[in-house]
């Protein structure tokens, strides 16, 4: 061979050998958009093959399973679903969204896309076809509604998929070794700041040091001091769109609030503000009375060891109406983009639909979002679903509208200022509602 | 008609081939100045042009200089930029001559020599993210080990990352303990490149062993410390990784941890807010040039 052309044969030899892996590969999961009727984007530890859980051997069916009943229902159609950890979701599905990848999209951060123009309005499909909305669990829809850049009043852009709660959880066994009554179903913050005092020290049964009481001082600290003013009466303020919100961060029920917290931080782990200290929570060795700001993910661990007993569940605080705490969860919606909305919406029916409501739960440990789950005997046989699935529907809705944006990051910065000492409940308040407030100005 | 010289076809060929060589390895070059324009060209052109605009990702508008005079006037910039500086600063600053130290003791030993080297560089090989998760239980305040191993010794204890006051240097520790095998290595490369004729000599001067250490190898070393230190600036002036695992986008707690790409990925990714994100990546870039002619002035570093 001419050793002058090497080069140019090197470089047409190997574009041929990357070539066939540039191409779509048959058979390979979530890598066939081209040649789809429907592409579904979800979020969390699905799998599309079957796989067996690691701590509980629990056994699930992929969501291949999903996708041999839709394409049975609807002949001729094929889905395929793009699965994305939680880790860095919003860009991932801004990313997705910007490339058009698929037609339906989890999107727990409904409100920000919407906002965009990126998603297709669900009110018209849901006229068309007289799409019984009674079918889900009350709250969760109006919990969803949301603004798109030229809407005057809240619209539904997605429906639930997926449901989530956010609920107060205890130790029982702790309770009755400290000889402390149980919580009511609805405690206010009075009675779990008194119950959570009796239970530090030193615990009279098995000379232990107990904690009374544990909320993580990062991450969700801005929705866990929502709460707790809630649970005084306050409310975050009011307004949906960013030029009508107004912010009440510095009002006296969230002083109250973050007072309270404070004081609790002595009956807490020391490295509570971290995050830490609540290692052993949910387990047999467990050392915490009482915790708030809790989520369902805690309904698995639970259950694999047997603790379903020890930890019941009772709700958030809540105000005069019974309302409190941050809803959450995650909707389907349809992508503006989508070339194929009428089969999108198909999809979104059907996961209302018993069947992938079911096999979300019993399959995935998903909370279902439908009313008729509370019947089904594998809700039954999880007592504790009962109050997590109540929580759901007794959440603020719609969702906190600043709760993904730079008021969170403030407060939160501001609340944990308080709790570690250098600023005072007054001046953190006051400067997370002057820096919200300019922040939600300037924007 | 012709003008001009004539050239001879021998010498006509010769540039040809000339030529064709050099086309030939251009179009091998090709795919990298592709990627070099897609990956790197492309996004900081885009990043600029972004930092000029309110953009959500989708709608955009023009706003000019407003992103740069709303981050200038933030604390929160000034405060990410601080705690970026901090633990940079004390990271280089222990970092360096604790390496050197223990590159200069491994090079006078005999025996077990690769043991220590590979002993020291383990952590650098190990994922940062992997060790920041490591260190959230290592700087536990109740139960960790260097809280554990304090009060064994009769030492005060330490709150580390659960306080705003002593957060940041338990991520110096971190930084420090991940680094310090890169140092080492460095250090040690250039330790056994200093000429033994120097001690030779010097050992009939009589020098000390300590003198040696002081007049022979830290003037030898002066290129490798430039280039630790320009190094580490670069890289400590982009630090996120560990931020991120240890307290957050937000550095928690109350923002003692947050640096500035933590601070681009907050209000890039925790906001939607593009345009603001990509004026603090602009203004970082500045910072970072800057420092880095800077110190390649101040260390005489020869590029």
């Amino acid at each position: 061979m001419d050793v002058k052309r090497l080069p140019v044969v090197c470089l047409v030899a190997t574009s041929l050998l990357l070539l066939p892996g540039c191409l779509p590969q048959e058979g390979e999961e979530g890598n066939q958009l081209e040649e789809s009727d429907l592409t579904i984007a979800m979020i969390g530890e699905f799998k599309f093959q079957d796989t067996t859980d690691p701590i509980t051997a629990h056994k699930s069916t992929g969501f291949h399973a999903v996708k041999e009943e839709f394409e049975r229902l609807h002949p001729g159609v094929t889905i395929d679903f793009v699965i994305m950890p939680w880790n860095n979701y919003v860009p991932n599905t801004q990313a997705m969204i910007a490339g058009s990848q698929a037609d339906v999209y989890q999107m727990p951060g409904v409100n920000d896309f919407a906002a965009q123009g990126l998603l297709e309005p669900l009110q018209p499909y849901i006229e068309e076809d007289a799409f019984d909305l009674s079918v889900y669990h009350d709250n969760l829809v109006e919990g969803w509604m949301t603004f798109g850049p030229e809407d005057d009043d809240l619209q539904i852009y997605s429906l639930p998929v997926l449901g989530d709660g956010r609920f107060i959880q205890y130790d029982k066994e702790l309770f009755e070794q400290w000889g402390v009554e149980p919580l009511s179903d609805y405690p206010t913050v009075e009675e779990v700041m008194e119950k959570a005092k009796q239970m530090t020290g030193e615990n009279p049964v098995t000379g232990e040091q107990n904690y009374g009481i544990y909320f993580a001082g990062t991450h969700d600290t801005a929705l866990t001091a929502t709460n707790f003013m809630e649970g005084f009466g306050g409310e975050w303020g009011t307004g949906q769109r960013w030029e009508e919100i107004e912010l009440n961060f510095d009002s006296e029920e969230m002083e109250q609030a973050l007072h309270a917290m404070m004081e609790l931080s002595h009956y807490m782990p020391r490295s509570f503000v971290n995050g830490q200290g609540n290692d052993r929570w949910l387990t047999p060795s467990n050392n915490i009375a009482i915790s708030v700001n809790q989520g369902n993910g805690n309904m698995k661990p639970i259950y694999a060891q047997e603790l379903e007993d020890r930890f019941p569940v009772v709700q958030t605080f809540k105000n005069a109406e019974g309302v409190g705490s941050m809803f959450s969860g995650s909707p389907f919606a349809i992508g503006e983009t989508s070339q194929n909305k009428d089969l999108a919406w198909e999809f979104i029916k059907f996961s209302s639909s018993e069947y992938f409501q079911r096999f979300l739960w019993e399959e995935w440990g998903s909370t279902p979002v439908i009313k008729e789950a509370v019947e089904w005997e594998s809700i039954q046989e999880m007592e504790l679903m009962t109050p997590v699935l109540e929580a759901m529907t007794n959440a603020v809705t719609p969702r906190y509208p600043w709760a993904s944006s730079q008021p969170r990051y403030i407060l939160q910065a501001k609340i944990e200022g308080a709790l570690t000492g250098t600023l005072s409940v007054e001046q953190a308040l006051k400067e997370a509602q002057a820096e919200s407030t300019e922040w939600i100005h300037s924007r | 008609m012709k003008t001009g010289v004539e050239m001879p076809a021998n010498v006509q060929t010769r540039r040809n081939k000339s030529i064709k060589s050099t086309l030939s390895w251009y179009v091998f070059l090709l795919p990298t100045f592709l990627g070099v324009a897609c990956f790197i060209v492309y996004p900081v052109f885009e990043s600029f042009r972004l930092s000029f605009y309110n953009s959500n990702g989708t709608i955009e508008t023009w706003v000019g200089l407003t992103n740069y005079q709303r981050v200038l006037s933030q604390g929160a910039f000034w405060n990410a930029v601080y705690n970026t500086f901090y633990i940079a600063f004390f990271q280089l600053l222990l970092a360096i001559p604790i390496g050197f130290i223990l590159a200069s003791m491994i090079n006078r030993i005999n025996r077990f020599k690769s043991v220590f080297k590979v002993m020291f560089f383990l952590p650098n090989v190990t994922s940062i993210v992997a060790a920041a998760m490591i260190f959230m239980f290592v700087l536990q305040p109740e139960v960790g080990l260097i809280n554990h191993v304090l009060d064994t010794l009769g030492l005060p204890t330490s709150p580390w990352l659960s306080d705003p006051g002593t957060s940041k240097w338990g991520v110096i520790l971190l930084t420090i303990w991940h680094w310090i095998g890169f140092v080492i290595i460095i250090c040690l490369a250039n330790l056994q490149a200093i000429s033994p004729e120097l001690y030779e000599a010097s050992e009939i001067d009589g020098a000390t062993g300590f003198q040696q250490w002081l007049f022979i190898t830290i003037p030898n070393m002066a290129g490798t410390f430039a280039f630790l230190i320009i190094m580490g600036w670069i890289s400590g002036l982009q630090r996120f990784q560990e931020i991120f695992v240890l307290g957050g986008a937000g550095g928690s707690p109350g923002r003692s941890l947050q640096t500035m790409v933590a601070l681009i990925y907050e209000r890039g990714f925790g906001g939607f807010e593009f345009g603001i994100a990509s004026a603090i990546t602009v203004l970082l870039f500045l910072i970072i040039l800057l420092f880095t002619v800077l110190n390649i002035k101040l260390t005489r570093l020869k590029l």
